[in-house]
């Protein structure tokens, strides 16, 4: 029980290593099985972790990480938790949680349609924040088709969620923000795919060189 | 000090863990100075088959001839400095 934290700690140093120095990820980890038989596998992996991180930068797939680690910890992660705080009604301004009082309804037909749509759009709710974190742990294992996958589901969901309540004039703040944050994160994925893909290919050093 | 500790006689070559304990560096010092070291043909890293059976195969490092090369250069100029450290002293 107590070594988890120390063996999470190496799996990330797999990742940050990536395939560039996939001989040194392996070789620590036979490492940290000496260290941890010694009980000194925390200490050990605390500072592949560092060096690790050090090394980010220095390499290809690192600058990759680097860009996922951001977008992931920094935009997708947060957008999944208010995804699902707003289907669990925690924001108090989730539009949906609003019609379960329809006192203020004009329309009875109306109101009736609205509370029925409501178990449907808490699922669209659930599901983008779900999506979201998927795509947060696709991105971090560089599977850019299962990426695009989840990119997809988002944009569909995003757009059941604007039809849904634009027909039933449900007035969501929420699926605004939700609609402009899904064209950011498509827009910074697009660039970020770009920028790595112009990295490999094999005309860009001489261009670089041409430029200075 | 790590070139101390590689330049020692090793039957299996040195091991990362051994490597630290001897020279008392901490992994996020002794890696990236041993990666350092493979990348400018310092040392060379190869993978082992275990000592022990059941135990997984090690990455054992050893320096290469331009590695021992500097190793010697390090020692001697240090050899040269003692009088002068030990006049200092």
């Amino acid at each position: 029980m107590t070594d988890i934290l120390p063996r999470l700690m190496m799996v990330v140093v797999e990742r940050w290593l990536g395939s560039s120095y996939r001989e040194w990820g392996l070789a620590m980890q036979v490492e940290f099985g000496a260290a941890a038989a010694e009980g000194r596998g925390l200490s050990f992996a605390a500072g592949c972790l560092l060096a690790a991180f050090r090394e980010l930068p220095r390499h290809h797939h690192g600058q990759f990480a680097l860009i996922n680690h951001v977008l992931t910890l920094g935009v997708l992660v947060p957008m999944a938790a208010l995804h699902i705080l707003s289907a669990a009604g925690l924001p108090s301004t989730a539009g949906i949680h609003s019609l379960l009082d329809h006192s203020h309804a004009q329309n009875p037909y109306l109101a009736r349609a609205q509370l029925a749509a409501v178990p449907s759009l808490l699922i669209i709710w659930l599901v983008l924040g779900a999506a979201h974190l998927r795509l947060a742990w696709v991105l971090l294992d560089r599977d850019w088709s299962r990426a695009w996958g989840m990119v997809a589901l988002i944009v569909a969901a995003t757009a059941t969620l604007a039809i849904y309540t634009s027909v039933l004039f449900i007035d969501d703040g929420a699926a605004v923000l939700q609609a402009i944050a899904s064209i950011i994160v498509l827009m910074v994925l697009a660039a970020a795919k770009w920028m790595i893909e112009a990295r490999e290919r094999p005309w860009m050093p001489i261009v670089r060189e041409q430029g200075r | 000090m790590l070139l101390d500790a590689l330049a020692a006689p090793s039957q299996h070559g040195h091991h990362g863990y051994e490597l630290m304990k001897r020279t008392g560096l901490q992994s996020g010092t002794l890696y990236p100075l041993l990666m350092r070291m493979a990348e400018q043909g310092l040392v060379e890293a190869e993978w082992r088959e275990p000592v022990q059976l059941g135990r997984p195969a090690r990455h054992a490092y050893q320096l290469t001839a331009a590695g021992v090369a500097l190793a010697r250069n390090v020692a001697e100029a240090g050899a040269a400095q003692a009088p002068l450290r030990e006049a200092l002293a």
